[in-house]
């Protein structure tokens, strides 16, 4: 085992430092029940979004499974999850990685 | 452009179910059966969110899960959010209701918050049945041509179609008044 000059207590302590530097992301997941319309029309309502970036946003729902629509601090992450739940869409946060 | 023209243009953006008003309202265009058909549905989905098991199955769409990699944040994101996302869905309900239910005898009048609410409620609807009836994406591409004529899920099927259609209508109005650029 390689030695170190710091304490193991240490590095966690950096390490939680660093993660709590990370923002929040949003994610809207693929389900086969939303209008693609919807999905798009809801993000350019709530996100103020142009009709190209929801689009876009939109079709990496559709396709790629999931797509990143906000991020930010953990509180606004929240608000803009219970908004989107709101609307039925189907969204999830996490830390960014 | 000539009057032909115009009128044509006119008659065709006063078609659909929802027809913008120059106050920034819509009018609910549908029959009177459609409207009370509506508020029947309306009224069963409040019933679910006051009445069922939010851990069912059938309800999971219209409580999604928050953090998928945490439950333990998830846990704590439920206790203190999902009563404010019933009250929030039940307040919608309420009002899509208030506003066919006041319209006796003439069309109902929608506001934009009106139009936004019904919406909401709307895809509720078509969340909650799309989930009963499983629906998948091969639906959308190959229909539901395995069902027997006379299998009663055709009937819910036709209705959740029917759905779509209205919530497509009630977004396109929205989009051409410029409620959303």
């Amino acid at each position: 085992m390689a030695s170190t000059t710091e304490s193991p207590a240490a590095d966690v302590a950096v390490d939680e430092q660093l993660d709590t530097d990370k923002p929040w992301i949003v994610l809207v997941w693929n389900d086969p029940i939303n209008l693609m319309s919807y999905v798009a029309f809801v993000l350019q309502k709530l996100f103020g979004y142009s009709n190209e970036k929801a689009t876009e946003l939109m079709l990496d729902v559709h396709h790629k499974g999931r797509a990143v629509v906000s991020s930010g601090a953990r509180e606004r992450a929240e608000l803009d999850v219970f908004r989107l739940h709101e609307h039925g869409l189907w969204a999830t946060m996490q830390r960014d990685t | 452009m000539g009057n032909y023209a115009t009128r044509h243009m006119m008659r065709r953006r006063n078609s659909g179910p929802f027809v913008a008003q120059r106050d920034g309202t819509y009018v609910m265009n549908l029959a009177p059966d459609v409207q009370a058909m509506l508020v029947h549905m309306f009224g069963e989905l409040r019933d679910v969110l006051t009445t069922g098991d939010s851990n069912e199955p059938t309800l999971q769409r219209l409580f999604p899960v928050a953090y998928h990699q945490d439950p333990e944040s998830n846990e704590e994101y439920q206790r203190l959010m999902r009563s404010e996302l019933v009250a929030s869905r039940l307040a919608a309900i309420s009002r899509a209701v208030e506003v066919i239910d006041t319209a006796t005898n003439q069309s109902p009048v929608l506001t934009s918050g009106d139009m936004s609410q019904f919406m909401q409620s709307l895809n509720a609807i078509r969340l909650l049945l799309g989930t009963m009836l499983d629906v998948s994406e091969d639906d959308e591409l190959h229909g539901h041509s395995d069902l027997e004529d006379d299998d009663p899920r055709l009937a819910q099927h036709h209705l959740y179609a029917y759905l779509g259609w209205l919530l497509e209508a009630s977004i396109s109005a929205q989009m051409n008044r410029g409620e959303i650029r």
